[in-house]
């Protein structure tokens, strides 16, 4: 029948040892203009003629068969040459006998299956899989750290499930590529050389960073533990942000700008006011008082500086909000803001309400630190309370005006400054700008950090204060992230026991390699597990003897999604 | 090949007539591959070869004798060493990956962080999707012992659910190449093997494959190795082609009117409770069996099917003493023995006999819970609402089917 086919329809390479007969075949077809009678339709169903088959053997059955279709066929008006041709006839009652006698002798067997390539469509890589992921085809998941012992079980987890798999190596050693399934695309590159990473993230949609520095020297795990995060979600959010451009418009993981302090109008809008909690008149005519300025310096700073010496007494700058046209500060998550300062604590208040009656408008506030020096605070509109306790939770999209305001008190002093007598109640916050995190359904960096217990004394402040790095880059980088931070890693098969999951640095126990990546690969598409750090391991099994408690645990299963429960009471933002 | 043709075959157990001249040919390889414990597998090992007249392949068996002397040498190298290297307990090799079953089982496997190793035959078209899974590949064929030993290198489990192609004689693999490698298995120091047997094997020593297993079993259990036998009842898979593809495309479906009620079970199902049977060391050496919830016949089956699709089959109902006959036909000749075998299980189908166990106690061994396990309706019904269109997309695509010259 292909031949048959390929004739109709010549193809170049089918040219060779039966061009003859497709030639003759063909020109038998044109000649008579009659559709070529498809075999598949022909097989007989009628129970006498197939009992009889049974019984004689193969050969004879074969004639007998091909003598019946002659039979069959003589009688009708639509005969063509081609029907009568004794190739055509043989092949086809070859082919019919075939059918017959497969679907015969399955009936003499109980679990016997015949695999059949349209079938594997279905049952190996279509939804009949247990491990099928709606939509893994269209997602393209870079594995950063590829041949470490969870990248490699995350690599072999997402070709299970249909993902389309980019693996990020440093080296292409034949040792390499032996590790790596066969159809996962290998990206030579190196996280601590961001001009190497272009290439990587280019069309994936998600990334899972297992990498971590295989020495406890500093400088290597700055690299890779910090710094390499950092480039990576950089390497990303331009990579987004470049598509963005291509449709000409934003990427939805971009972060919204709501202010640049670059120039000296920048400074427009912003207003200092000042105010005191409460009315101490006596106190007020012998305390130093309070002043502050919001200005843009020599050095091309915008300064916010001043000192507040009067009791329950506050300085502030507010601005009113005008997000470009189309946006809305629902669309986003939190604020992020890039400040340098003494290291004061600094409370952000958002006015939310109708924009036109400002009378209506409710306050919510949320308290933000900053270090000595520069750096970037993150900070989750989840994380904002209202001042009335009565009033609804912040919805951001009504959020009009933004304040920055300074108090003395709780102001916590600096840590290992040399200037012991700092007085706590002047300020200095320089602004280079505040923008709007983005906010989304679903992860697009998970990154397995550690929680360091399992580590030798020595090496543990090291290597966490690099993991903790990496981390607040990448939460700083708008993407929406999940930070997964396992106990001692165990080489052993997964899904063996129950797990913990906790924020709060608790856990004491070891996890196996594989259970790690399971939650890399089920956080992919889970909206819980959006915007969060958590601790897990193994649940904590007492010595025989020494159970304080029953244990009331059961397997992970497949049909238990152990992971959305489980994150779903976790706290966001962390 | 007159005497041939007009002997019938003597079921396996018959008593050894032919002993005497049976133990020369069994000298070659098996002996010599248990050399470091002679025990007990002589006692079952007879049986093995009391048919070898009847069967044209004591010439292959003598083609392999040379390269069975390589092979027992290395085994006794590696029996020398005593307790040997450590193995990881993640490394296990699955014999007859490419299998309905098989690559359910690596794919488990692979999915619960076990480091794979798949034993496939030589062939032309490699079985390209283990290795995209990630799994590990080596070629190696158990009709040929030779290739058996350096495949088992470095592992620490073997599960087995091989067998022999409908098309070849079904003694190859799965009786001289199981046999072959258990004994390898056993010398090479495996620490777990898992073997897959069909349900009530031990009570229909008429049908070829099943007294295979059941003798196989046998051989396992008295090999020394600590296994797990698990013996199963149907897969589900297997319906879909025999009955949900065809209701589909309204070609004729064939069923018997057989009473026998098989409790067909999934075979990602089977995977899962075998890697926690695996893992639990209570479980060690015992015989379980896996069926699905319930027992069906084939009409219930296609009835279901029929209801599922939304359109009636055309069905042909085949007897199943025509199914009998014919065997009993094909039997007569040596060159058609191969299609006796395969029509055996007519000789279970015309019995009522059920295939399905109560699975409580093995749920509660395993941990298990019962609804967890998917049933034929739940299956069968997500195919049909799942698969219908893409599959008839499918096919759409490509019509083209086998070629016959």
């Amino acid at each position: 029948m292909a031949l048959r086919g390929s004739a109709i329809a010549p193809s170049p390479t089918n040219g060779g040892l039966s061009s003859p007969f497709q030639k003759w075949n063909n020109a038998s077809a044109n000649f008579l203009g009659i559709p070529l009678p498809n075999p598949n339709s022909t097989i007989s169903t009628d129970p006498n003629s197939w009992k009889r088959r049974a019984f004689v053997p193969r050969g004879e059955m074969e004639k007998e068969r091909a003598n019946k279709d002659e039979e069959g066929k003589q009688p009708s008006v639509s005969i063509t040459l081609d029907d009568v041709n004794p190739v055509g006839l043989g092949r086809k009652s070859r082919q019919i006998f075939d059918e017959v006698w497969r679907k015969f002798s399955e009936l003499g067997q109980i679990s016997r299956t015949r695999t059949d390539e349209s079938l594997d469509q279905v049952l190996i890589r279509g939804p009949m899989c247990e491990f099928t992921v709606p939509g893994a085809q269209d997602t393209t998941v870079l594995v950063v750290g590829a041949t470490s012992r969870i990248g490699r079980l995350v690599i072999r987890k997402l070709m299970l499930r249909g993902y389309k798999v980019k693996a990020l190596v440093r080296r292409a050693d034949q040792e390499v590529l032996d590790i790596l399934p066969r159809s996962v695309e290998v990206v030579i590159g190196d996280v601590g050389e961001p001009s190497t990473l272009k290439a990587a993230v280019e069309g994936c949609n998600k990334i899972i960073y297992c990498a971590t520095a295989r020495s406890a020297i500093t400088g290597d795990l700055n690299r890779v533990d910090n710094q390499g995060v950092y480039n990576i979600s950089k390497a990303f959010q331009d990579y987004n942000h470049k598509l963005a451009q291509l449709r000409a418009g934003r990427s939805s993981k971009s972060k919204l700008v709501l202010a640049k302090f670059k120039t000296e109008e920048s400074l427009q809008g912003w207003e200092v006011r000042q105010g005191t909690y409460f009315q101490d008149v006596i106190a007020t005519k012998y305390d130093g008082g309070m002043d502050a300025k919001f200005e843009f310096t020599e050095t091309g700073n915008a300064v916010f500086s001043g000192y507040v010496y009067t009791r329950g007494g506050y300085v502030e700058l507010s601005k009113k909000l005008s997000l470009p046209l189309g946006s809305t500060l629902d669309r986003y998550d939190g604020l992020v803001l890039s400040v340098g300062g003494n290291g004061r604590s600094f409370i952000l208040i958002l006015e939310a309400g109708p924009a036109a009656d400002t009378s209506q408008s409710k306050l919510y506030f949320a308290r933000m630190t900053t270090k000595v020096g520069f750096c970037r605070v993150r900070v989750p509109f989840s994380s904002f309370r209202p001042v009335n306790p009565d009033d609804p939770p912040l919805d951001p999209f009504l959020v009009h005006t933004l304040t920055i305001r300074f108090e003395p008190r709780r102001q916590r002093p600096v840590e290992g400054t040399s200037r012991p007598t700092q007085d706590l109640r002047s300020f200095m916050l320089i602004f280079e700008y505040i923008k709007a995190l983005p906010t989304g359904q679903e992860t697009d960096f998970i990154l397995v950090s550690c929680t360091g217990s399992g580590l030798e004394a020595g090496r543990r402040e090291q290597v966490l204060k690099a993991k903790r790095a990496g981390e607040e880059a990448l939460r700083r980088s708008g993407l929406g992230y999940t930070i997964v931070r396992p106990g001692p890693l165990r080489e052993e098969p997964g899904g063996q026991r129950a797990l913990i999951f906790d924020q709060g640095n608790r856990i004491s126990q070891g996890i196996s390699c594989a259970d790690v990546a399971d939650i890399c690969v089920k956080s992919l598409h889970d909206s819980t597990a959006r915007n969060k750090s958590f601790d897990v391991c193994y649940e904590y099994v007492a010595e025989q003897g020494n159970e304080l408690y029953e244990l009331v645990a059961h397997l992970p299963d497949k049909a238990n999604n152990y992971l959305a429960p489980a994150l779903s009471v976790l706290e966001r933002n962390t | 090949m007159a005497s041939r043709c007009t002997t019938f075959p003597p079921p396996f157990f018959t008593p050894s007539r032919q002993r005497s001249r049976q133990c020369e040919v069994s000298l070659s390889w098996t002996r010599s591959l248990s050399g470091a414990h002679e025990s007990p597998l002589s006692s079952s090992h007879a049986l093995h070869f009391t048919n070898r007249a009847n069967y044209s392949q004591v010439k292959h068996r003598s083609r392999y004798m040379p390269s069975a002397i390589r092979c027992s040498a290395q085994t006794a190298a590696a029996t020398n060493l005593g307790p040997g290297t450590p193995v990881r307990s993640t490394s296990i090799l699955v014999v007859g990956a490419t299998g309905t079953l098989g690559r359910q089982v690596v794919r488990r496997a692979l999915d619960e962080g076990y480091d794979v190793r798949c034993l496939v035959r030589p062939r032309p078209a490699p079985a390209d999707f283990l290795r995209d899974w990630g799994a590990t590949v080596v070629n190696a064929d158990l009709s040929k012992p030779e290739t058996i030993p350096a495949t088992l290198v470095g592992v620490h489990t073997v599960i087995d659910c091989a067998t022999g192609r409908p098309e070849e004689p079904i003694r190859t693999v799965d009786w001289e190449g199981k046999i072959a490698l258990i004994q390898c298995a056993k010398a090479m120091g495996i620490q777990k093997y898992v073997f897959y047997s069909i349900h009530n094997c031990d009570q229909h020593p008429e049908v070829p494959l099943m007294e295979i297993k059941h003798c196989t079993e046998k051989f396992l259990q008295d090999s020394g190795l600590t296994y797990i036998i698990i013996r199963l009842c149907g897969f589900m898979q297997g319906l879909i082609g025999q009955y949900a593809v065809p209701i589909l495309e309204e070609k004729s479906v064939w069923g018997t009117d057989a009473p026998t009620r098989i409790a067909y079970m999934d075979t990602q199902d089977i995977a899962r409770l075998t890697f926690i049977a695996l893992r639990n060391e209570k479980i060690n050496n015992k015989l379980m069996t896996f069926s699905g919830p319930r027992a069906w016949t084939t009409q219930e089956v296609i009835t279901l099917c029929e209801r599922l699709a939304g359109q009636d089959a055309n069905v042909t109902t085949v007897p199943v003493s025509v199914l009998r006959l014919t065997r009993q036909l094909t039997r007569f000749f040596q060159w058609t023995n191969d299609v006796a075998d395969r029509l055996a299980f007519s000789e279970v189908l015309s019995s009522d006999t059920v295939f399905s166990v109560p699975m409580g106690e093995t749920y509660n061994q395993l941990g298990v819970d019962a609804k967890d396990i998917v049933t034929l309706e739940k299956y069968l019904q997500d195919y049909f609402t799942n698969i219908l269109k893409k599959l008839k997309d499918l096919k759409a695509q490509s019509k083209q089917t086998d070629i016959f010259f």
